[in-house]
């Protein structure tokens, strides 16, 4: 597998509060990335800063061996991002967010949009401001599978989602992005989800990763569920 | 990506674009329901053009980033992969484009309402400069674009959009306001050489390069500042607007400074000795030396007056300027300084013989007498107060600051205060003991007299009736002897060229001489550097068809023509012809518009060559020859160019 994304001294503050510190990241094509944190422990700003939305305050980020920087747009081309809180242009129906999208992505793949709306149970006509959070979850998600992106990242999207509905995303969905040679960064709170698809375990505590290795090699080592091996982790480091 | 921005920004905004557009065509209507009444319909224009169109910019302009805001989308859309520059130029050309279409709409009612186009003068707007014009009312477009480029700027920092619409009043009409106060208040009294039709050019040139500092640092903190902090953000903007603003506020001032305004008079006074020219233009007094084409930067200044006077031997300059130190304490000066720019002396003004010199007048012109020794003054006291309150209008200065005298009063030449009544002070003859002056009778037809006044008897006398100095700039022969004038046989005869001898007072003519036997003068006339002989361009009748122009050189000495070339443009272009001649006397030099170049003539006026004008100056007028070189003044800019007649270059000096 090759490198896809590496991440160096990477940075950011909040005013006096350090969020990142010195933080440095490998990402290899192909594997699905669990990033485990608990709140405000900078999952949310990785993202943010990954997808160009916030400047980091230091570090360097490089996709495919070329340092990307804040103001590149073009990079964005391959990535696919679905944030926490699923904000977009109230007035828009779905159709025209999806056709809003598609200017934007030069692989932007109209037929599994429409699939994923049907599989979403979404309304092409629907305004989003009609939409529940979890419907607004999901457009976000057929968006951003819609792109037909190499490097997908999710901030946590499954909080908001129905059990059948996260049953499908974490079963059948990630599965099979990762099937199709899709990275995939998944960051969240929620542990035990994490457990049945990620391949590469992150685990994000006081600015910087703790733990940065290949799941099954935790799970080995520690004999005990991922729930109770985050608990563990980042009560040692507390 | 723009295209798709810039559509989603219309179908956002689409609401608050048509309500704009729903009020515009509620006071379109209003000016057919109201066609006649004038007043009421002069009102609804100036509410459209002063309150309408800024305030429809600032809430278009206002509401700029408001979805990102209210609906949190700003996260959202920048994580799409388009520039942050993308996205503003895409949100700021669709705002445009809204007050574009709104103005549009504006401009066809504009178009077929032809007495609304002619409401022109509201007192108020009048005074500060601000006419409707028959043309479009460009600085209402440039307000409202201006405004919302500030509005739209602004409204990055902030999620309320009243807020950011009451800030943007504030910035928007503070910051006009404030530079429109510094140029006429007495802080800005560096700056008073502004004239009336300078200053809105520059008002409105400062208004495009602050809204370009509002735009950049609008870009640039939308570049570079975290939109999740908007303390972040707002110290991003500040940290770039100000830079932006100083370079702004010095490009304006660069701009009002170095860049004549189209037909602005900027080219004061124009003279020429020994191979040397001096003009002043509103930035000081310069002398270009034709030897060293160079241009020597003599005495800087802020606010020249009308007063110029240069000696006969080109060694002492004297002009006035303004000394403000506000807008009501404005004093008039006059410098004596050298032509080589040293020596400079202030001969009257603040703090120099102000006990002397009356307070209530101003200088009208001035003479330098041939030894550079004194100054000749005309004042205005004759124009504008009835003699008995009246102080002297004729005074002499000396040039070193010593002295200030009054001559005594001649009501047969002042005593006439009426306003076409003027009089002007031509030369300083007979060796300095007299100054020549022409005086202005009658308004139409014009009538003219020429007067001696005698600097040792202190009285004047007229020389001739019905005539004028048959040159503005030089009607003395070389040597100082001789006046070439114009005079009219009869109220309603031609204008005949002829020639005074100051040592006998005789007069010769030269036309309408059985040497010259017809025709009048149609152009300036050029003395030969010699002073022997004379070019002009003389108008004759033919017994059919339109009046013929000859250019004519003339022998005094001989007393007859010595040649004769027919010029075959019209009376405009003949006035305009200025032939001049060249140092060595060899060659006649004429402006020629409609051959669109300069002519050279031997003394037999056969054209030897002729010199294009450059593409880049307008009209061109006023022809002098400065040693090998022809100084031309360009008619729009009032530029100054000089044509080298050896290498045929051409090149502006101003």
């Amino acid at each position: 597998m090759s490198e896809l994304l590496r991440i160096q001294h990477l940075s950011k503050n909040f005013g006096r509060k350090p969020v990142l510190k010195d933080f440095d990241l490998t990402v290899e094509s192909g594997r699905v990335y669990g990033l485990l944190g608990r709140n405000g422990e900078g999952k949310t700003t990785l993202a943010r800063i990954l997808m160009g939305v916030i400047p980091a305050d230091g570090g360097e980020v490089s996709y495919k061996g070329r340092r990307i920087s804040f103001g590149d747009s073009a990079y964005k081309r391959e990535f696919g991002y679905v944030p926490e809180d699923p904000f977009f242009y109230e007035g828009m129906t779905v159709r025209v967010l999806l056709d809003f999208n598609a200017r934007f992505y030069p692989r932007w793949d109209r037929k599994r949009a429409a699939s994923d709306l049907e599989r979403f149970a979404l309304d092409p006509k629907s305004r989003v401001r009609t939409l529940s959070r979890g419907m607004k979850l999901k457009l976000g998600l057929a968006v951003a599978l819609a792109a037909a992106p190499e490097f997908l990242i999710l901030d946590d999207p499954t909080s908001g989602l129905d059990v059948p509905t996260r049953q499908d995303f974490l079963r059948d969905i990630i599965r099979e992005l990762a099937a199709s040679g899709t990275t995939v960064l998944f960051a969240t709170h929620m542990v035990h989800e994490l457990e049945r698809i990620v391949e590469r375990l992150l685990v994000l505590h006081g600015g910087r990763l703790i733990v940065d290795e290949d799941f099954e090699a935790v799970k080995a080592r520690y004999q005990a569920s991922l729930e109770d091996i985050f608990v563990s982790l980042v009560a040692d480091k507390a | 990506m723009f295209r798709a921005l810039y559509f989603k920004e219309w179908k956002e905004k689409a609401l608050l674009f048509f309500f704009e557009m729903g009020i515009l065509v509620l006071l379109i209507l209003a000016q057919f329901v109201f066609r006649e009444k004038k007043d009421i319909q002069e009102w609804l224009i100036y509410a459209v053009l002063m309150l309408f169109f800024p305030f429809a910019a600032l809430i278009l302009g206002a509401a700029g980033f408001e979805a990102e805001y209210r609906q949190g989308a700003w996260a959202y859309l920048f994580s799409r992969p388009v520039g942050r520059g993308t996205i503003w130029l895409a949100k700021f050309a669709a705002l445009l484009s809204m007050l574009t279409a709104l103005w549009l709409v504006f401009a066809a009612l504009w178009a077929a309402a032809p007495g609304i186009r002619e409401i022109r003068a509201w007192p108020m707007l009048g005074k500060a400069g601000l006419t409707l014009e028959s043309v479009i009312p460009w600085w209402s477009i440039l307000l409202s674009v201006f405004l919302l480029t500030v509005a739209f700027s602004l409204s990055l920092l902030h999620e309320r959009q009243f807020n950011i619409l009451f800030v943007s009043i504030g910035a928007g009409l503070f910051l006009p306001a404030a530079v429109w106060a510094v140029m006429n208040s007495r802080a800005g009294g560096f700056m008073a050489w502004l004239s009336p039709e300078r200053a809105l050019p520059t008002f409105l040139v400062c208004l495009v390069l602050v809204a370009l500092a509002f735009a950049a640092a609008s870009i640039l903190a939308l570049a570079k500042s975290d939109f999740s902090q908007p303390r972040n953000l707002t110290f991003g903007f500040v940290r770039w607007f100000v830079p932006f603003l100083v370079l702004a506020l010095a490009g304006t001032a660069a701009w009002a400074l170095l860049t004549p305004v189209p037909g602005g008079r900027y080219l004061y006074h124009f003279a020429f000795s020994q191979g040397d020219a001096y003009y002043v233009t509103h930035r000081g007094v310069f002398k270009y030396s034709a030897a060293a084409d160079r241009v020597q930067w003599l005495a800087k200044g802020k606010s020249f007056g009308f007063g110029w006077a240069m000696d006969s031997s080109g060694g002492k300059i004297a002009y006035t300027a303004y000394d403000i130190k506000s807008k009501k304490d404005i004093e008039e000066v006059l410098w004596v300084v050298n032509a080589d720019g040293s020596g400079r002396k202030k001969i009257l003004g603040r703090g120099v013989r102000e006990n002397e010199w009356p307070q209530d007048v101003s200088i009208m012109n001035l003479l330098m007498s041939p030894d550079g020794a004194k100054v000749a003054i005309l004042s205005s006291s004759y124009r504008n107060k009835p003699k008995a309150r009246r102080s002297p209008p004729l005074w002499l200065a000396y040039a070193d600051g010593t002295r200030l005298e009054s001559l005594p009063d001649d009501p047969a030449l002042f005593g006439d205060a009426r306003a076409y009544c003027w009089v002007r002070l031509v030369a300083w003859v007979q060796a300095g003991t007299s100054v020549l002056l022409e005086k202005r009778t009658s308004p139409s037809p014009s009538s003219f007299s020429l007067w001696l006044y005698d600097l040792g008897g202190r009285t004047a006398r007229m020389l001739l009736d019905n005539a004028v100095t048959a040159s503005w700039l030089s009607p003395i022969s070389p040597d100082g002897e001789l006046l070439a004038v114009k005079y009219q046989k009869g109220l309603k005869g031609p204008w005949q060229l002829a020639v005074l001898d100051f040592r006998t007072m005789a007069t010769t003519d030269i036309t309408g001489s059985a040497a010259e036997p017809q025709g009048q003068v149609s152009s300036q006339i050029s003395w030969e550097p010699k002073g022997t002989r004379i070019a002009y361009v003389s108008r004759r009748k033919q017994a059919e068809g339109p009046d013929v122009y000859f250019l004519v050189v003339y022998s005094l000495t001989a007393q007859k023509s010595l040649a004769e070339r027919r010029m075959t443009k019209t009376e405009g272009a003949a006035q305009l012809y200025a032939p001049s001649w060249t140092g060595d006397g060899a060659r006649i030099v004429v402006l020629d518009r409609e051959a669109n170049g300069l002519r050279i003539f031997g003394p037999d006026l056969n054209e030897t060559e002729r010199i294009a004008f450059p593409p880049r100056m307008g009209p061109p007028y006023g022809l002098t020859i400065v040693g090998n070189h022809a100084l031309v003044q360009d008619n729009v800019t009032d530029s100054l160019w000089r044509c080298d007649l050896v290498k045929k270059t051409w090149k502006r000096l101003y």
